[in-house]
């Protein structure tokens, strides 16, 4: 009697104990990082982000066709956003919520138009980390990204040089 | 052992404390910079720090000339910073803000080079240059139109032939001008003086 009353019991309280944290803070808007912004977001305009499925999956394949510059991918995505938005509020919200480390690098605020643009970068060793908040009209993405300088241009001269040789091979068939 | 543990402490705070308390590289008194974005209607504000510029210079071109001369200036510059105000109507901004602005930039490291004003107007143009050595270590352009404020600092070694390769920038595209007033001027009147003639 007494095992078979106290076990659920206590799987039930672990649950709670387990869950409960999670939705207080989640519903204060509260934890730092991507999800601290985009559930700040939610929770002071009342719009409900759009999370992009398998994006982990997608982030793996940008980390693997790009051999390592790019990785570390977050989307979310508000459509038919419609709260009005004061920028200096929005841009003290992230940064409050990125926390330290974080720099803002490019801030693009308009007060009659609904368009506000904030980029972040911070330094992660050979790494840079970028967060972009953008707001144009009824449309707010918020997208998180940690790009290798060195390995993504060297995918992009690749590829370049890919298209340059395609070209000249194109131009040479057409002459 | 309370001792060597007290100093241990006080010796990693040494050495973080002041990295922590660096003052921002950009030099313009916050109240002012506070004001005018709480005004302006458009505000851009763009901080390329050293680390950001030389991320950016990883991904120019060395096979393109054009891009091989921006990585040459921008690996060399401590930081890039623009903030652009636009206002909706006129009067959005004091002569005693811009006062504030230039006097910044009142130590005697930076030399005035342009200096225009337009009394009609009251629209002015002060360019004025870090020179470390007799070398150009820091520019600083303060454009006020009536309804719009721009403000460029670049901060590093600047090589002047170089300069006008950065007008394609957000934010720079009044660096292109700069490298036909090398030379220190100071013109008052001067739009309103050819108004005048013609």
């Amino acid at each position: 009697m007494n095992r078979h009353f106290w076990i659920p019991l206590a799987c039930a309280v672990l649950c709670v104990l387990l869950t409960v944290p999670w939705w207080v803070v989640r519903a204060a808007g509260g934890g730092g990082g991507f999800d601290g912004v985009v559930n700040s977001i939610e929770s002071r305009y009342h719009q409900h982000a759009m999370r992009i499925p398998f994006m982990g999956l997608a982030s793996v394949v940008a980390g693997a066709a790009t051999h390592g510059g790019v990785g570390g991918v977050h989307v979310a995505e508000f459509e038919h956003f419609s709260a009005p938005v004061d920028g200096e509020e929005l841009n003290r919200m992230v940064e409050e919520k990125l926390g330290q480390g974080w720099e803002r690098m490019i801030r693009e605020t308009s007060r009659h138009g609904g368009e506000q643009t904030l980029i972040f970068s911070h330094p992660e060793g050979k790494r840079m980390g970028l967060f972009i908040v953008d707001l144009d009209g009824a449309e707010l993405n918020v997208v998180q990204v940690s790009v290798d300088a060195d390995r993504l241009n060297e995918t992009i001269l690749k590829y370049k040089h890919h298209d340059g040789d395609n070209e000249s091979d194109g131009k040479g068939t057409s002459d | 052992m309370k001792h060597r543990f007290a100093a241990i402490i006080l010796g990693a705070a040494a050495l973080v404390v002041p990295a922590l308390a660096q003052p921002s590289p950009f030099p313009l008194p916050s109240p002012v910079e506070k004001e005018l974005a709480a005004r302006a209607a458009n505000v851009t504000e763009v901080t390329l720090g050293k680390g950001m510029l030389d991320f950016a210079a990883k991904f120019m071109d060395n096979n393109d000339k054009d891009q091989v001369a921006v990585k040459q200036l921008i690996e060399g510059l401590d930081g890039i910073y623009v903030r652009d105000y636009e206002f909706d109507k006129e009067g959005q901004y004091s002569m005693d803000q811009l006062e504030q602005l230039r006097q910044a930039f009142g130590a005697p490291e930076w030399t005035p080079m342009v200096h225009v004003r337009e009394s009609k107007g009251g629209e002015s143009t002060d360019v004025m240059m870090k020179m470390v050595n007799g070398e150009p270590h820091g520019i600083f352009v303060l454009d006020a139109e009536a309804k719009e404020l721009t403000i460029v600092l670049i901060l590093g070694p600047i090589r002047m032939d170089q300069l006008s390769e950065l007008k394609g920038l957000s934010g720079l595209s009044k660096l292109g001008d700069i490298e036909n007033d090398k030379h220190p001027k100071d013109k008052t009147d001067d739009k309103a003086k050819k108004e005048g003639t013609q």
